[in-house]
């Protein structure tokens, strides 16, 4: 298996001299093609920040992340974001889809700002929809939707462009039980189907439980690894629940 | 206390926020103080005390109407404010976090905007006084003074009352800066920029309903316009304002709506680049845009209307001194049969004309009883032609440094400056002409030209023609002199000659051969140009000064719609930036936006200001003869520096308001 993500001891600190936190205490792993890796851990405990620093959004105080093979700590401004929009695909808490664009159109952006050709855009917009059980929703705006819908339009945006690695922070924060199960369900195919990889912090055991392998964080540091094995969903839903109380934290909310 | 360096500090980093305040700022003192500097401009020129007296009047009229300019700019000065304090609730709203008390952040604000408000009285004061020096000379123009000494102009008295406007309109932002800020509740400055409105998308087939009915309004509009033409009677106007202003209405209402099925059946240009983007974004806006577009493209017509207008009047005005006033002073009479000559009858009675003519010159115009019948199409009248002799045309061309006419022995020529279409109808007539006989020889139109030269001062267009024969055509028949001219060229221009001539002329008293008393008119170029210039340079100037400010308002009004929407748009073009889309892209999607907000409007104001400037264009040509259509490039040269700036200034704040957060 290729490695996709590699991130080497890395290091991110905020404030200034006097007033000085450390957010990620040197952090090392990698992600192959394929995985769905989800990130858990206490509130304040550097999950997003883990999440911005690999997203390229933020920038690292010391270390190197490879997405790909390339080292985007130290790549410029200009080659970040045709690097974002080429290789990354995101999925937000809060959908940040653009209120202005239907669904189709925002699914659509994502190729139009990397110069699609026209005549393509219509069939893979399409086809995404497709996987992801939207297609019925593709002329509505985003007012017009439900949240659950929204995640998933949010999410085909994130596909459609094939990228390297998707990144999710809480996904299923916003969303009802139902809801969420159908994005984890349509985001679990993308991984089945089209080979996705995807990095997803979560808050909660259920929408963990579908992931391949958990990485547990505590004050920036990677704490303990869970790996779903030939587990299925249940079992390795109880695995989850058993590591949180060691944790001493809620069973239901560690975030 | 920190604050003076604080509010400093602020000014700087928000000084492309303070953009557009800052200029509508400067721009209104400077043109506030230009044209209220009129009086103190005649130490430039040289002013017969009629002159001084009428430019006196003129700056009257300015003061009186700069109050109402004031309020006009007080108004945009304080709406352009409101948007600035909206933006920074929240930060006010740290302020108070960390601690800040209410008038300690009341202090900060009254320092930025005392701050602001000097800075822009200086450089508008600077800016002002510096363009009123060339003002000085287009005035002396207008009103036909001779220029003198360049001598630098400034007016204290235009400086106090653009201190006074301003400083009023200052205190007043200040009174509800302050007010705001004690107003406020903490919880509402943290939260300022979270409000969400709900979004609405317009019907399609709505749009392209209301659209196609915009363009059959703006139609109607146009056709009766340049059917009737001006003036036209008050109802039929009122229709076409009517049609005009809710065709303008409708047709931004629907545009966004009719252009987004228009372009969304082309995906290659729907989907490329952000495209998608913009339309949207302009389509979102547009439901609560509409109405300031309307106002704006309304308010630019009139300013482009205005604008052409005025200058089109300055220019015919510039043109109409040469035409009409040719001497210092004529002085005709109408004498028949055998004429009389007036500089003789002057001399006899004892006037020492050399006093105060430099040179002077007799007419006399034979009657040859002809009438030469002109069709302008419109009207058709039979004008008398009375003939000057050659040599008295010649010597009257070489006054005016003109080569002299050479004609032939059965040749005549025919001088006319009657203004408009006449000339045409004349040239028409010469292409046509059959001859006419004077005393039983057969002459013809020789130069093809026609002469416009003027013959005479005078305030008036004299509705008859004057043939120029060769001196012996006209002398050796016994023709009836039906007039008598005579024209005076001073040493020089100036009050002590125009006294010394309308004293002894003007009492004059002539005698026909009968011995009955005959009516001479006297005319001075002074007074000419007065008469028409001063009222018509005010009107001109009025003209102006008002699309100047409607200029102003429209881009100011435009310019912070703009700002306060892109305000709004910061979470959307984030959200761009975080998807990956280049920094270039994202620009141009916003100047793309931008650019079709003051496009758009400006498009079809300068639509509506065809058809306007084309109905203008008939009224202007009552006055003389001057097109309208040259002035339009002032015009346009004034709407791209002040509505040009204004949506640059509006591209750099918006840019840099995405860039900050
Ligand atoms: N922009 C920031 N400035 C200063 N400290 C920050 C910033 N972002 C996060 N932190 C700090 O870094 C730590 C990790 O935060 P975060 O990554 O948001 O945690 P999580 O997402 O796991 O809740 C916290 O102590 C937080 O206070
Ligand atoms: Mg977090």
């Amino acid at each position: 298996m290729t490695v996709i993500l590699q991130a080497k001891n890395i290091e991110k600190y905020y404030g200034n001299k006097n007033n000085l936190t450390r957010a990620l205490a040197g952090i090392s792993f990698d992600i192959e093609a394929g995985e769905y890796v989800g990130v858990m851990g206490a509130s304040g405990s550097g999950k997003t920040t883990l999440l911005n620093c690999v997203s390229t959004i933020d920038t690292v105080t010391a270390g190197h992340i490879l997405i790909g093979g390339r080292d985007i700590t130290e790549m410029r401004a200009e080659t970040l974001a045709a690097f974002r929009r080429k290789a990354l695909g995101f999925i937000f808490q809060d959908f940040n889809l653009l209120d202005t664009l239907t669904a189709y159109e925002n699914i659509a952006l994502a190729l139009t700002i990397l110069k699609t050709p026209p005549g393509e855009i219509d069939r893979r917009v399409l086809e995404m929809a497709d996987i992801l059980g939207i297609v019925g929703i593709l002329p509505q705006y985003p007012y017009q939707m439900s949240g659950g819908q929204k995640q998933r339009v949010a999410g085909a945006r994130a596909m459609i462009t094939n990228p390297t690695l998707i990144l999710a922070d809480e996904p299923t924060g916003a969303l009802d039980s139902k809801s969420a199960r159908t994005l984890l369900e349509s985001l679990q195919r993308l991984v089945r189907e089209r080979g996705a990889t995807i990095l997803m912090v979560t808050h909660d055991a259920f929408s963990a439980s579908y992931c391949d392998r958990i990485m547990f964080i505590q004050d920036g540091k990677l704490f303990y690894q869970l790996v779903r094995g030939s587990d299925n969903r249940k079992l390795f839903f109880d695995k989850i629940i058993e590591v949180i109380s060691l944790l001493g934290g809620d069973s239901h909310d560690v975030a | 206390m920190m604050s003076p360096s604080l509010a400093l500090r602020n000014v700087k980093k928000s000084l492309r926020d303070y953009g557009v305040y800052f200029l509508t700022l400067t721009f209104g003192v400077c043109i506030f103080y230009i044209f209220n500097s009129l009086e103190s401009q005649q130490i430039v020129m040289e002013l017969t005390s009629r002159q001084a007296a009428a430019l006196r009047t003129l700056d009257k009229m300015m003061g009186i109407f700069s109050v109402f300019i004031s309020c006009i700019l007080g108004f945009l000065i304080i709406y352009a404010n409101r948007f600035l304090i909206r933006r920074r609730q929240k930060e006010f709203g740290i302020y108070m976090i960390l601690g800040m008390g209410k008038w300690q952040i009341s202090r900060i604000l009254v320092l930025e905007t005392v701050l602001v408000g000097a800075i822009s009285l200086f450089t508008g004061l600077l800016l002002g006084v510096f363009l009123s020096q060339g003002m000085a000379m287009v005035t002396a123009k207008l009103m036909g003074a001779a220029i003198g000494r360049l001598r630098f102009v400034f007016s204290p008295a235009a400086l106090r009352s653009t201190i006074f406007c301003f400083g009023l309109t200052f205190i007043l932002v200040l009174i509800f800066n302050v007010g705001m800020i004690q107003r406020q509740k903490l919880i509402d400055l943290i939260y300022a920029d979270r409000k969400n409105e709900g979004f609405k998308v317009p019907r399609l087939t709505l749009s392209v309903a209301l659209f196609l009915l915009s363009l059959l309004c703006l139609g109607a509009a146009y056709a009766i316009m340049l059917l009737f033409g001006l003036p036209m009677a008050n109802v039929i106007l009122l229709a076409a304002v009517a049609l005009g202003t809710v065709g303008t209405f409708l047709f931004f209402f629907s545009l966004s709506g009719f252009f987004l099925r228009l372009l969304r059946q082309n995906k290659g240009l729907y989907l490329k680049n952000l495209n998608m983007f913009v339309l949207r974004q302009i389509n979102s806006k547009i439901n609560t845009a509409y109405v300031s577009m309307t106002f704006v493209c309304l308010m630019l017509f009139l300013s482009i209307c205005a604008l052409s207008s005025g200058v089109g009047l300055a220019g015919a005005l510039a043109g109409e001194t040469r035409r009409n006033a040719p001497f210092d002073a004529s002085l005709t009479v109408q004498a028949p049969p055998a004429g009389i000559d007036p500089a003789r009858v002057a001399l006899e009675k004892g006037v020492d004309l050399d006093a105060f003519a430099k040179e002077y010159l007799t007419l006399q115009y034979y009657d040859v009883g002809v009438k030469i019948p002109l069709n302008t199409g419109e009207h058709a009248v039979e004008a008398p032609i009375y003939f000057l002799k050659l040599s008295d045309y010649n010597a009257l061309l070489s006054r005016q440094g003109l080569p002299p006419l050479v004609l032939g022995p059965e040749e005549y020529a025919i001088s006319s400056n009657l203004p408009k279409e006449w000339p045409a109808a004349v040239r028409d007539y010469m292409a046509g002409d059959s001859g006419l006989t004077i005393n039983g020889v057969q002459l013809r139109t020789s130069p093809a030209r026609l002469e416009e030269s003027p013959l005479v001062t005078s305030a008036y267009w004299a509705f008859e023609l004057t043939g120029i024969a060769r001196d012996q055509s006209l002398t050796a028949a016994d023709l009836p002199v039906i007039k008598s001219a005579l024209h005076i060229n001073y040493p020089q221009a100036g009050e002590p000659y125009e006294t010394l001539c309308l004293n002894a002329l003007s009492s004059l008293e002539l005698t026909a051969a009968n011995g009955s008393r005959l009516n001479p008119s006297l005319e001075t170029k002074a007074r000419v140009l007065e008469g028409s210039n001063s009222t018509t340079t005010t009107v001109a100037y009025l003209a102006i000064y008002l699309g100047i400010i409607f200029l102003l308002a429209s881009a100011t009004v435009l310019s912070i719609a703009q700002l306060s929407e892109t305000s709004d748009n910061i979470r959307r073009y984030g959200l761009l930036r975080q998807i990956g889309t280049d920094e270039k892209m994202i620009n141009g999607a916003l100047f793309a936006q931008i650019l079709i907000y003051f496009g758009v409007p400006l498009f079809l104001a300068l639509i509506h200001s065809l058809v306007g400037l084309k109905v203008g264009n008939d009224l202007i040509r009552l006055v003389g003869d001057k097109d309208i259509w040259s002035s339009g490039l002032f015009a346009a040269a004034v709407i791209l520096l002040i509505y040009g700036g204004y949506f640059l200034a509006t591209y750099w704040s918006s840019k840099n308001m995405l860039k900050k957060e």
